[in-house]
């Protein structure tokens, strides 16, 4: 009991600190890219990895109960719901940006 | 390792990643107040959003309070709504606009 206890320390943290870190590397892409496109190619797939690693670590520590099933439909809601608002800014985006050829790379046409 | 001593390790943890992720979140709204345009603005209220949702986890785990899953859930459904309206809002405002700039340019030719 007492070793089961020091690994479920040593992965529920570790899985923490990755998601964190996924964070980290979000908002510097966020920061380094100044078109919207760009930038949201960061932010959509860091906050699905990120809420992904930090939630199972928060269950893994947690240990399984009722409240570990709560955070795991949270998650699967999340993940519903972020590639529809990632969708819906990026054709706010298309349909409203009047210079959107200027910021987009044509490849093909010379 | 007893299950005192764990959570007392995990305690510190957490006061250290909830100090980095309120660095990031205060990194965001900068991002949110000086976003060139809209639409960078609702990307950066997006992640906003997110990142309170892995503040609330990782909240949830340290003061064992299983009810905050449910907080979270709603948090989710907020942000997500949040979304929606801002999205759908600024594209209206931007057809009306567009509508008032062709009627303008057709009373200038006629």
């Amino acid at each position: 009991m007492e070793i089961l206890n020091l690994v479920r320390l040593i992965a529920g943290t570790l899985l923490i600190g990755i998601g964190v870190v996924v964070f980290i590397i979000e908002t510097i892409g966020v920061f380094r890219y100044k078109y919207t496109l760009d930038r949201m190619h960061f932010s959509g797939m860091g906050d699905t990895l990120g809420l992904l690693s930090l939630t199972a670590g928060a269950v893994i520590i947690n240990g399984i109960n009722f409240t570990g099933f709560k955070l795991v439909l949270v998650l699967v809601f999340f993940w519903f719901t972020s590639p529809v608002s990632s969708h819906l800014i990026s054709r706010l985006v298309t349909d409203t940006d009047e210079r959107l050829k200027d910021n987009c790379e044509e490849k093909g046409e010379q | 390792m007893s299950i005192d001593r764990f959570y007392e390790i995990y305690d510190k943890f957490a006061i250290v990643i909830l100090i980095i992720l309120g660095v990031i979140a205060v990194a965001c709204l900068i991002r949110a107040i000086s976003g060139p345009k809209a639409y960078d603005r609702i990307v950066a209220v997006n992640m906003l959003g997110t990142l309170t949702m892995a503040m609330i986890i990782v909240l949830l785990v340290k003061l064992r309070e299983g009810y905050l899953a449910d907080i979270c859930l709603i948090y989710a459904l907020i942000s997500f709504l949040a979304v929606i309206v801002l999205t759908k809002v600024y594209k209206g405002a931007y057809e009306a606009r567009k509508k008032k700039r062709e009627k303008e340019a057709r009373d200038g030719n006629s």
